[in-house]
């Protein structure tokens, strides 16, 4: 099962940057997500590999076999690359039956006709489809579209996948459930897929591994969890994790006190002492406990129930920060309460922003 | 060794680059196109430029008192700077600030009658609004020589102009007409502008039809009356639309030739384009100056109009899908007004076929008796022996008609082939590439042959066919109609290929399927209604044209709308009327074939 294997990877259109110096190993068998805000260069990313867009430099291999080499001058066409594409808005032929739209790309390959017909049965029903076979696009609902679209892309069975924000048209319910959809496809095929999207939450949930990247560069690849928990830099601690991690601004002592938002405590941590200096806090909502022997006092601004958790804003001596508190649990606004830090906080480098690292504050 | 090695990285480096860009097919099309649009428009433009300079053999080296062939700025100076009889002033300054005075008059025209209609048609309960919107395109899709001609048959009579005869309103309604009303600026303008007003129909109709309602009834929450909102939210949205429709019928009528011809000669009242003809046989040299004027005129209408459209972008995002527009409720003056706009477009679009089908069968002029009518000039035999002069035989039994008829038709079809053929190519080039250089080169080229007078583009091939010993007949005529008709294929070649997603062609794309296989199999079917339209517009007008065509034909009987100039100058008006007829007849019935057979219609051509 196939590897794919990016060296040097850069796109520039004209004096613009889209990727920049890009190193990938993507492991057989994977679910990778691309990661980062809109312009990042993750669709860039897809396309080139698939063979949609020419790199400006760098090699690129797929399965061992080499499909881009700037320095070779090879450059295989997307045919030859053995690939599948799924597209944001399905690209389904809008003049096309369904049966025909799945049908279109095998008669291409010179299949006969009764093996079309066997294995867009196939798909049909893995999809749950078959009793769209004779409609249009057009007549059918979004999810539907989706699940023709994922029937053509797999209908000559690609060893990868590709898929550019395949769920970002349907509505929140749907998206859920094609998610579970997905990652069932990802085990039945036995293929890697690479998929891109703005969604920190369907990264999380789908892949084996994140790539982050912000301005055409790659900030971390990672394990979802790893990432989660020990993210490589601000810009990837920000963007995983919803609500989102509390930044506060403080100083670290040579003798690991740190001292932010008028709050003093120890860093604790495994490894080498930290040299002394201006850092930022990061602690992730559901770290901050609310609960009687918290050591600190904070005032609720404002609290934001939905049944299965609560997020409770609290200010604490004039800094704010975010706590999630699991259960249908609230809180009355300006009510005093007191809380407390919990397992890991992490500790970024004020000026470059980098993880200098992960430990424990303890008050 | 190690530099060896680098020379090598370098090489490999540029071949992969140069072979990746030709792997893809848009390239290779623009490519292409660029070259051989460049020889098809830029080598008559500087052929034309240097007979400008050039000293032609006859009356103007013996004007100039300078060796034929000579170059000099004798012509300049001869055309814009000499007083001596106002020599200028006529044949310059005067033409020029007529072809002013009618291009701006015809585009307001244009737009208040075309925007009027777009506004009562998508926005009111208007009655007979289907009748109203099928024959409102009838003038366009019409020569446009139709309606002036019907001008002068309705209005002409002995006091004025010629002073030939009378005409139905003198002789039938014993009221003779000024001058002014007859001929000259004024029913130039009036005829120009209603048969560009669909232009305004069509841009403005589409912004209004697609504008998202909820702009209006967002004004309407807020307590704002009707006529407000018209003002203050309506029109500037379609604002945009109406300068382009200006910007478009301007061009379009400064270049007309066939309306000032038969509406200003008579009187002397001449334009440029009138005024570059007469030149052009005795002074071709200040002839070709009056054409580089116009197509000076006509690059900076392009450029304005760029700039206009792409200011326009900033509306299209507003306008949503959304499909409850409330309609104005017209009350009392629903009728009234509806049956005034039938009784005009009947004027203008059904009373011109019926006046030349009278004209055809009358034997003397201006006596409408049924006594004085025949079917004589349509399939009578042996005429000579009745008649003092024109063919022996009706129109529909002379073999020289049907002739010029097929050649008409084959000319048409072919010239529609190529251009639509060659218009979707540059659709997808330009659209695929969209943003670069080259993309926008072959755009802006393969609308230039828009802003070319037809008659001047066709003197510029004659001068090219005389180098050129093959380039002769049917060729000659296919060449110079595709060309001249390409910019309405890309036009509506790029709109239909920017409408359709980069996507749909790659997921085709990487199953393997060859670039002839998408473009068939996937994009034409897609688009096909615009497509057709791009092949639709170059027939119907090629079928009609004759200014492009009247210096390049071997001999007048080629095609119909020569043949159709040769019996009006010759004074064989009821064969004439007749010919007239069977090419609006056969227009129409080509339009309406294809439309009710692929849904292409002209509307989608004419993409402002």
């Amino acid at each position: 099962m196939p590897e794919i294997i990016l060296k040097n990877v850069a796109k520039r259109f004209g004096k613009f940057v889209a990727v920049d110096n890009l190193n990938l190993h993507i492991e057989s068998n994977s679910f990778i997500t691309l990661l980062g805000p809109s312009g990042c260069g993750k669709t860039t990313t897809l396309r080139m590999i698939a063979g949609l867009e020419t790199p400006t430099e760098g090699s690129i291999s797929i399965d061992g076999k080499v499909v881009f080499d700037a320095d070779q001058g090879i450059n295989l066409p997307p045919n030859k690359r053995d690939v599948g594409f799924l597209f944001q808005n399905y690209a389904l032929w809008p003049h096309m039956t369904v049966y025909q739209n799945i049908a279109f790309g095998l008669e291409n390959l010179k299949w006969d006709k009764q093996r079309i017909r066997t294995r867009v049965n196939e798909l049909l029903k893995m999809l749950k489809i078959e009793q769209f076979e004779k409609r249009y696009p057009s007549e059918l609902s979004g999810g539907q579209q989706q699940r023709v679209a994922i029937a053509r892309t797999l209908a000559p069975g690609p060893k990868v996948l590709f898929m550019d924000e395949p769920l970002s048209n349907l509505d929140a319910k749907l998206r859920m459930e094609m998610r579970a959809e997905l990652k069932r496809l990802h085990r039945d095929t036995d293929s890697t897929f690479v998929y891109v999207t703005h969604d920190q939450l369907e990264a999380m949930t789908l892949s084996t591994r994140v790539c982050i990247m912000e301005t055409g560069v790659l900030q971390q690849f990672a394990p979802p969890l790893e990432m989660y928990n020990n993210p490589a830099n601000l810009f990837v601690a920000d963007f995983m994790g919803n609500p989102t991690m509390n930044f506060v601004d403080g100083h670290l002592d040579q003798d690991g006190t740190v001292r932010f938002g008028g709050m003093t405590a120890r860093f604790e941590h495994a490894g080498e002492p930290l040299a002394e200096g201006d850092v930022v806090v990061g602690i992730r909502p559901e770290y901050i406990h609310i609960d009687e022997d918290g050591k600190l006092e904070a005032t609720v601004y404002s609290t934001l129930p939905s049944g299965m958790e609560t997020t409770v804003k609290l200010d604490v001596d004039g800094t704010s920060l975010t706590a999630v508190v699991f259960g249908d649990v609230d809180y009355p606004v300006d009510s005093k309460v007191k809380c407390s830090f919990h397992k890991a906080a992490v500790l970024f480098d004020k000026a470059t922003g980098k993880n200098i690292g992960k430990g424990k504050l303890v008050l | 060794m190690d530099q060896a090695r680098t020379q090598n990285v370098r090489m490999n480096r540029m071949k992969g680059r140069v072979r990746a860009w030709l792997s893809k097919p848009a390239n290779i099309i623009l490519l292409i196109f660029l070259a051989t649009l460049a020889v098809l428009t830029l080598y008559p433009l500087l052929s034309m430029l240097t007979e400008t300079v050039t000293i032609h053999v006859g009356r103007e080296a013996r004007a100039a008192r300078l060796p034929a062939g000579s170059l000099s700025l004798y012509h300049f100076q001869r055309l814009f700077a000499t007083a001596e009889n106002d020599y200028s002033w006529i044949q310059f300054y005067q033409p020029f600030l007529n072809t002013l005075l009618v291009s701006v008059a015809s585009s307001v025209i244009a737009i208040l009658f075309g925007g009027v209609v777009a506004f009562l048609v998508t926005r009111t309960n208007l009655k007979y609004k289907k009748f109203v919107s099928a024959v409102f395109t009838f003038p366009y899709i019409m020569p446009s020589w139709t309606l002036a001609l019907f001008w002068e048959t309705f209005f002409k009579n002995v006091n004025i102009g010629l002073k030939t005869s009378n005409g139905i309103m003198a002789s039938v309604f014993g009221v003779y007409m000024p001058e002014w009303f007859v001929y000259g600026a004024f029913p130039i303008a009036l005829v120009l502008g209603l048969h560009y007003a669909p232009f305004a129909y069509i841009l403005i109709g589409g912004i209004l039809r697609n504008m998202d309602a909820n702009l209006e009834e967002a004004a309407t929450i807020l307590k704002t009356g009707r006529g407000r909102i018209i003002r203050k939210i309506t029109l500037p949205i379609v604002k945009p639309a109406m300068l382009s429709t200006f910007l478009l019928v301007f061009a379009s009528s400064m270049s007309a030739y066939s309306v000032p011809v038969f509406l200003g000669s008579p009187v002397r009242y001449y334009v440029l384009s009138t005024k570059m003809k007469s030149l052009m046989d005795s002074y071709p040299g200040q002839a070709y100056i009056i054409v580089g004027v116009m197509i000076l005129f006509g690059v900076a209408i392009l450029l304005l109009n760029q700039r206009v459209t792409n200011s326009r972008k900033q509306f299209t995002t507003v306008t949503g899908k959304s499909g409850q527009i409330s309609k104005i409720n017209l009350g009392k003056a629903n009728r009234p007004v509806a049956v005034i706009l039938v009784v005009i477009l009947l004027l203008v679009a059904v009373v011109p076929l019926v006046t030349f089908a009278m004209e055809s069968i009358i034997i003397k002029a201006g006596d409408y008796s049924p006594s004085n009518m025949t079917l004589d000039f349509w399939i009578g035999t042996n005429l000579s022996e009745r008649l003092d002069q024109g063919d022996s035989t009706g129109i529909l039994l002379n073999p020289k008609v049907w002739n010029a008829l097929g050649y008409s038709l084959g000319l048409a079809v072919t010239c529609a082939l190529v251009a639509g053929t060659c218009g979707i190519l540059v659709g997808y080039g330009v659209a695929k590439r969209r943003g670069s250089r080259l993309a926008s080169w072959v755009n802006s080229l393969s609308f230039f042959p828009y802003l070319m007078p037809s008659l001047a583009f066709g003197a510029i091939y004659l001068a090219m066919s005389s180098k050129i010993p093959w380039l002769r007949g049917f060729l000659l005529l296919g060449l110079v109609g595709s060309v001249k008709y390409l910019p309405f294929a890309s036009r509506s070649g790029v709109n239909a290929m920017l409408q359709l997603s980069g996507e749909i062609e790659e997921a085709a794309l990487i199953t393997g399927v060859p670039w002839w296989k998408r473009m068939i199999r996937v994009i034409f079917p897609i688009q096909k209604s615009s497509f057709l339209s791009g092949y639709l517009l170059p027939m119907v007008s090629c079928m009609r044209e004759l200014s492009l065509f009247v210096l390049l034909v071997p001999t007048s009987n080629t095609i119909l709308t020569t043949m159709l100039m040769q019996y009006s100058e010759k004074g064989w008006a009821q064969f004439g009327n007749a010919i007239n007829l069977l090419i609006i007849l056969v227009v129409l019935l080509v339009n309406f074939t294809v439309n009710k057979l692929t849904g292409a219609s002209i509307d989608k051509g004419v993409g402002g």
